[in-house]
């Protein structure tokens, strides 16, 4: 049912939870759950922040650590109790019977408000019966509310473990056309595929045509694939641009396989020095000027 | 749903004043009544301009009738959804009530199906009453799904957004009152809307809230508004604009705030009509925090947000109206 250590992630998310809500929303909350019914369920989904509150969750580093190594990617951090208490319900609810599971969830979804959609997005990657939501998580990329994409873009392993490919380039392109941390993104390299780079490049011409700046995170994804074509950009950008694209430059030449690449960022000293001796990355790009 | 819109008794027009909202910077407004989904971007970023800080959308008619349910789930998601996010985009807090409104009602098969959904929303995050719920043509089926809501809202501890009919007024806001009486719910958790110069004084004297919509042409005009204050007073009375896809304004409450400093009203009076007196009545649901609302608004749409040039809460930039360049 679960594609992780359920067991485990149950201490922590029962402790976690048991933690941060007051003693009477704690018996309210398993009292909905052990009841086992359906509308129990739903009713205790709706109700939850009048029932938690919107305090901001507490997870240690040391607990980030753990659940990480549940669920890499994982982290509960800046959540609010509201959001916890959702999730926490959801994972408690029975998983045996898949075709139930699936459509009690789902109805979740259809009447969602924007917290509770934050909520049941983020919850995707403790669900059981992962294969049945990627339609679904797709579908919430095609969402226009910021938090929302947030919830499915932001420190949730679910897309990188479970989109197909072109769902995943989706939800990519999606993020760089509102301005999503893209660093957040889990899985951003190691999903980089040839499609996206050709989508990337044409959306970077077409933004020159424009005179529109281009996000310097776009390179990041294209450095598995340099052709001359990219190379000649990059080389324009690492002469002429500004900081910030100068070093998002050298990090795409860094991390690319083309010799010719590693030959003109080696014109080019002082970048290579700082990735080497580790000040500069993709988490230390300069501010944009 | 606001007005019939029968142009008929289009008054000529007074000589124009100037709209000057200088006089008034600096207040807050709420605007307890106003339909945003039938609105542009436009009106959003002008009430933001003028003050207005949160407000309430009543679940109405679309102007269309809706033919199946489907059409009132997305209607009441949206209500709680998308239109909560586009308003967010402003810095207005955008709370709704959720009902099945009178034209609607008449229409019983469907209305049917409507209450057996309106549970699942009821209950959710921000939404701060029934509403706007009551009489329109005042048929048999309209008081069934009237009395069906009162008991709703009882039963969810929520207040109720009434809606008072265009024809036959007086007699179908006593009505409407009588009848939530009949029900046992407290006046104080009753807001009776579009009220006007006969109607609001049983209104108040039976200890309902007395909401005035501030609506061209078919409702209240300010000037009338003014003279109001003065014979009533601001206990229990509240103003909007119940902007809608009709001829209306969204800034209908702070223009009159202007027009009610202009002409003397206290700035004390003017608060509560137009502010305070609103989330009173309606924080009775729990669902509001002025805080949420005040304090210093995030509306530095350049600033950074964790080292991003993310724009802060998703706003949106502004576009400068005053050139004929679009970039």
């Amino acid at each position: 049912m679960f594609d992780y250590d359920a067991e485990r992630l149950r201490l922590i998310l029962t402790e976690l939870t048991r933690s941060t809500l007051n003693s009477d929303a704690w018996i309210w909350l398993n009292e909905k759950i052990n009841s086992g019914k359906i509308a129990d369920f739903n009713t205790a989904f709706v109700l939850m922040p009048r029932k938690t509150g919107k305090s901001v969750v507490h997870v240690s580093d040391e607990l980030s650590e753990e659940i990480n190594s549940i669920k890499p990617g994982l982290t509960f951090k800046n959540w609010t109790a509201d959001r916890l208490g959702r999730i926490y319900l959801i994972f408690n609810l029975d998983a045996t019977d898949h075709a139930v599971y699936v459509k009690t969830v789902e109805n979740l979804f259809l009447t969602a408000e924007v917290s509770e959609l934050v909520a049941l997005y983020s919850s995707l990657p403790v669900l059981a019966w992962a294969d049945a939501w990627k339609l679904r998580c797709a579908e919430g990329i095609r969402s226009n509310i910021g938090s929302v994409l947030e919830a499915i873009m932001y420190d949730n392993p679910y897309p990188s473990d479970y989109l197909d490919e072109n769902a995943w380039n989706q939800l990519v392109m999606k993020a760089f056309f509102t301005d999503k941390d893209v660093n957040r993104i889990i899985g951003l390299d190691e999903r980089a595929n040839a499609d996206l780079k050709a989508t990337i490049s044409d959306y970077t011409a077409e933004r020159k045509a424009a005179g529109r700046k281009i996000n310097p995170f776009l390179w990041r994804l294209t450095a598995k694939f340099m052709d001359a074509e990219l190379l000649n950009d990059l080389g324009e950008l690492i002469k002429h641009g500004s900081k910030r694209e100068k070093q998002a430059a050298a990090l795409t030449l860094y991390y690319s396989d083309f010799q010719p690449a590693a030959d003109l960022l080696d014109e080019h000293p002082e970048f290579l020095a700082a990735i080497k001796n580790k000040e500069l990355n993709w988490d230390t790009l300069n501010p944009e000027d | 749903m606001c007005c019939s819109h029968s142009f008929e008794d289009k008054r000529p027009l007074a000589p124009i004043e100037k709209m000057d909202l200088e006089i008034i910077k600096g207040m807050k407004f709420f605007d307890p009544h106003v339909h945003m989904s039938s609105r542009t971007t436009d009106d959003y970023q002008a009430m933001a301009d003028a003050g207005v800080v949160a407000l309430i959308e009543p679940a109405f008619w679309l102007g269309q009738p809706r033919t199946g349910i489907d059409s009132f789930r997305d209607y009441y998601s949206s209500l709680v959804g998308w239109e909560r996010f586009r308003s967010s985009q402003f810095g207005i807090k955008h709370y709704c009530t959720i009902g099945l409104n009178s034209r609607e009602a008449n229409n019983e098969g469907l209305a049917e199906e409507v209450m057996e959904i309106l549970p699942l929303f009821v209950y959710k995050e921000g939404v701060v009453g029934v509403g706007e719920i009551g009489f329109d043509d005042q048929t048999a089926a309209e008081e069934k799904y009237y009395r069906l809501q009162l008991e709703l809202a009882k039963e969810a501890g929520l207040p109720v957004q009434i809606h008072t009919p265009h024809r036959d007024k007086k007699r179908g806001t006593q009505r409407s009152m009588d009848i939530a009486i009949e029900h046992g719910l407290d006046p104080y958790m009753v807001i009776v809307d579009h009220n006007n110069e006969e109607t609001v004084k049983e209104v108040l004297d039976r200890g309902f809230w007395a909401a005035f919509t501030i609506y061209p042409f078919t409702k209240m005009g300010n000037e009338r508004m003014v003279e109001l204050t003065r014979q009533y007073g601001s206990e229990r009375i509240m103003i909007n604009s119940a902007a809608d896809w009709g001829i209306s304004d969204p800034l209908a409450v702070p223009k009159t705030a202007a027009l009610m400093k202009l002409r003397g009203i206290s700035d004390e009076d003017i608060r509560k009509i137009t502010y305070s007196n609103a989330i009173t009545a309606f924080a009775q649901s729990g669902q509001i925090d002025e805080n949420d609302f005040i304090g210093p608004q995030q509306i530095d749409q350049t600033e950074r947000f964790e080292g991003n040039t993310v724009l802060r809460g998703g706003q949106v930039p502004r576009t400068d109206k005053s050139s004929i360049i679009i970039s």
